[in-house]
């Protein structure tokens, strides 16, 4: 269902359950691409030692899958706490950027629920909510954020992250090697989606240029998680500037 | 079983994972921006997204390149679910006719 259409049949019914509803169908295409990623994460966590249990503790405690690779691919036994911790810190260090993005669609929350809601939010969640609350921002639906809509697509991922992270651990010994073959296209297919339904024209796109530039140059040229980072801030660098001879 | 160092590790994870979740969010909760603020909001998540998957524009693989094309052409025109079908289907398929 595409965003228009889900905000279309939102304005017939309304109601929080069928903003729940809505929320976990339009995350579904995302967890095509996520079942993979997170059978092969469990899989490699058992190769490095953790058990069927600790997995399910970090992917349900973490619950960030990018920072769960990188911590896997450093495993040691024992694992080397800081090293861990300091990566951890590097790859989710986004989240910042997004919740300040997201900050401005929260205020009519209570600050208890808004806690509740960001231990929630991860790529797919945060960009899925935030699409929707410009959308319907820009249809004069009030609240713009629809917290029932973010919480099923959020929990839709929570609960099939922690369950085939830990499937993945179980089964893992006995699949050998889980190929993902076209299945990680789907992660950059729903980011591209996204980045379409945000397109307001090329000038307001050029600091996304620049993003995609410094970000493939620093992954290119410098090994780890550094590439993001980098992107996002000079990405933001560039808006800044620009908006000054707009 | 649950080994005493994997436990710190992973509660010490979660612990940093949780303040860049709720960082952004507590300074900008309570502040009207300036335009130039709201114009660089407004960029940010494109500027995140393009970031994340910045790796897959530079890919050594040429199948994976066209993949790429190809999906982005999907996404101008189609709406998710397509859109994710067509890139899985042809990152599949030009894989195993390139690769």
């Amino acid at each position: 269902m595409s965003i228009s259409q889900a905000a279309a049949s939102e304005a017939v019914h309304g109601r929080s359950g069928s903003e729940f509803r809505r929320g976990v169908m339009s995350c579904l295409p995302v967890l095509l691409g996520t079942v993979p990623y997170a059978l092969v994460l469990g899989a490699q966590a058992r190769q490095k030692g953790l058990s069927a249990l600790e997995l399910p503790m970090m992917t349900g405690l973490n619950f960030a899958g990018g920072s769960e690779f990188a911590a896997i691919q450093l495993w040691t036994s024992p694992p080397h706490i800081v090293l861990i911790v300091a990566i951890t810190l590097l790859v989710n260090s986004r989240h910042l950027l997004m919740g300040a993005a997201l900050a401005p669609f929260l205020r009519h929350l209570p600050r208890r629920k808004a806690f509740a809601a960001l231990f929630f939010m991860c790529d797919e969640s945060w960009a899925l909510g935030l699409a929707d609350a410009r959308r319907r921002a820009g249809a004069n639906v009030t609240p713009a954020f629809s917290l029932a809509y973010y919480m099923g697509a959020a929990l839709a991922m929570y609960v099939a992250w922690v369950a085939f992270t830990t499937a993945g651990a179980l089964l893992g010994p006995l699949l050998g090697n889980v190929e993902p073959y076209g299945f990680d296209m789907a992660f950059p297919a729903v980011f591209l989606v996204l980045m379409a339904g945000m397109w307001r024209g090329v000038a307001a796109a050029r600091p996304w240029l620049v993003s995609l530039v410094v970000a493939a140059l620093v992954y290119l040229l410098v090994p780890g998680a550094w590439y993001v980072a980098a992107g996002a801030v000079s990405g933001l660098a560039s808006a800044w500037l620009m908006a000054g001879d707009a | 079983m649950i080994d005493m160092a994997t436990l710190l590790a992973i509660v010490l994870m979660a612990c940093v994972t949780y303040l860049t979740r709720i960082g952004g969010y507590i300074v900008l909760r309570n502040r009207a921006l300036s335009a130039r603020a709201t114009a660089v909001m407004e960029a940010a998540p494109g500027c995140v997204l393009i970031s994340v998957i910045a790796p897959n524009f530079v890919s050594r693989n040429p199948a994976d390149l066209a993949a790429l094309a190809v999906t982005i052409l999907a996404a101008t025109r189609l709406s998710m679910l397509p859109t994710v079908v067509i890139g899985i289907a042809s990152a599949g398929l030009l894989r195993h006719l390139l690769g």
